[in-house]
């Protein structure tokens, strides 16, 4: 795995996609996306006071969806748009933000214990699980899913992504640049 | 306060959050069915909303299109109306649609049900505790299975689907002339 990621890094200014947010009108929270090589990326803001909302209206404390919504918070879709299939898993990203190293995405199983130690209730931790992205899976040709991602990021900051799967029996990466978390007061 | 407040003034937005995603330009619904070779559907026996069981080896002899969803998972909301009438589109035919919903109770449910035009005639069962959901190795919402008439997966969706698309509608029709 170290092998597989000093590779991937290495390649990273090589397959960088630096592109301009669409916003929606309404909300003003902005979207990126890239496709290459069969597989599509997307992320949308979520604003903290949705992040918020969203948790609290399942059954999480105040404090606790507070804890979450301390994170940088993308809806995340990721869509097969090639000929073959593509596996996924989450473990592979890493976000850079400025100053600090590449880190990964704090996995589900994580969350699960710090909701534990929270004392969140089961039904809420459900909902929880099953609105992330899912940790690893595989998408045949036109299979897609969409999930929230979060980054240790502060809000209104930037970082760079780097998406990994694996197609043909090798690994891929990919890299959206300048991706902004949303503001506080989005 | 003030975070309870800005919480309360959210919670609209936040009943579709996701609608922040759903903003300008939505991800579009696939129209794709990856076939399978054919494999035993593991077991399927839930409660619907009116408190009957459904058991899925019961429906021996009918095409079965299970999906995995819940109430707050954007897609799934968006792929419901065509799974509505790819089941009026069949009614008359051995063909039966089963919504699993996980995680969610009954209320939460039948509130997302009237916000639509149209209200789902087929059964929506409830995965409480999203046991089957794991049993059937679902990874993430939604998940759809088509089963054949001997009970097996003959074909997978993951992600939301327009499933009135000719294709699917299609896919359908030829697994129940077999």
């Amino acid at each position: 795995m170290r092998r597989l990621t000093l590779t991937l890094l290495a390649a990273w200014p090589l397959l960088a996609f630096a592109s301009e947010p669409s916003i929606d009108p309404e909300t003003g929270l902005a979207t990126w996306q890239t496709e290459t090589q069969g597989i599509q990326v997307r992320l949308t803001q979520i604003s903290p006071d949705q992040a918020r909302a969203f948790y609290q209206a399942r059954g999480f404390s105040p404090e606790a969806a507070e804890r979450y919504a301390r994170e940088c918070v993308f809806m995340t879709v990721v869509r097969n748009v090639g000929g073959v299939p593509i596996q996924h898993n989450l473990a592979n990203w890493r976000y850079v933000s400025s100053g600090q190293p590449p880190r990964a995405i704090r996995s589900k199983v994580a969350w699960e214990h710090l909701w534990k130690r929270q004392g969140v209730a089961e039904s809420a931790r459900i909902a929880f699980t099953w609105a992330q992205l899912p940790a690893t899976q595989t998408f045949a040709p036109g299979d897609w899913n969409q999930g929230m991602t979060a980054y240790s990021v502060p809000h209104g900051a930037a970082f760079d992504l780097r998406f990994v799967w694996r197609a043909g029996g090798r690994f891929h990466s990919g890299i959206l640049e300048q991706v902004k978390c949303a503001h506080e007061d989005s | 306060m003030r975070i309870r407040n800005r919480v309360i003034g959210a919670a609209l937005a936040a009943c579709c959050l996701i609608c922040a995603a759903q903003a300008a330009d939505l991800p579009p619904l696939s129209h794709s069915l990856t076939l399978q070779a054919p494999r035993p559907a593991p077991a399927l026996k839930l409660k619907d909303l009116d408190g009957r069981l459904h058991d899925l080896a019961q429906l021996k002899g009918k095409v079965v299109l299970i999906n995995f969803w819940a109430t707050w998972c954007p897609p799934c909301r968006r792929e419901m109306p065509s799974m509505e009438r790819l089941a009026q589109a069949f009614k008359d035919k051995p063909f039966v649609v089963l919504a699993v919903d996980v995680g969610e109770d009954p209320d939460t449910i039948e509130a997302f049900n009237s916000e639509l035009d149209t209200v789902p005639t087929f059964p929506i069962l409830l995965d409480t505790r999203s046991h089957v959901m794991r049993a059937w190795k679902v990874a993430g919402l939604p998940t759809t299975f088509l089963v054949d008439k001997q009970g097996r997966i003959v074909a997978t969706a993951i992600g939301g689907r327009e499933f009135d698309h000719p294709a699917m509608v299609q896919a359908v029709r030829e697994l129940l002339r077999k």
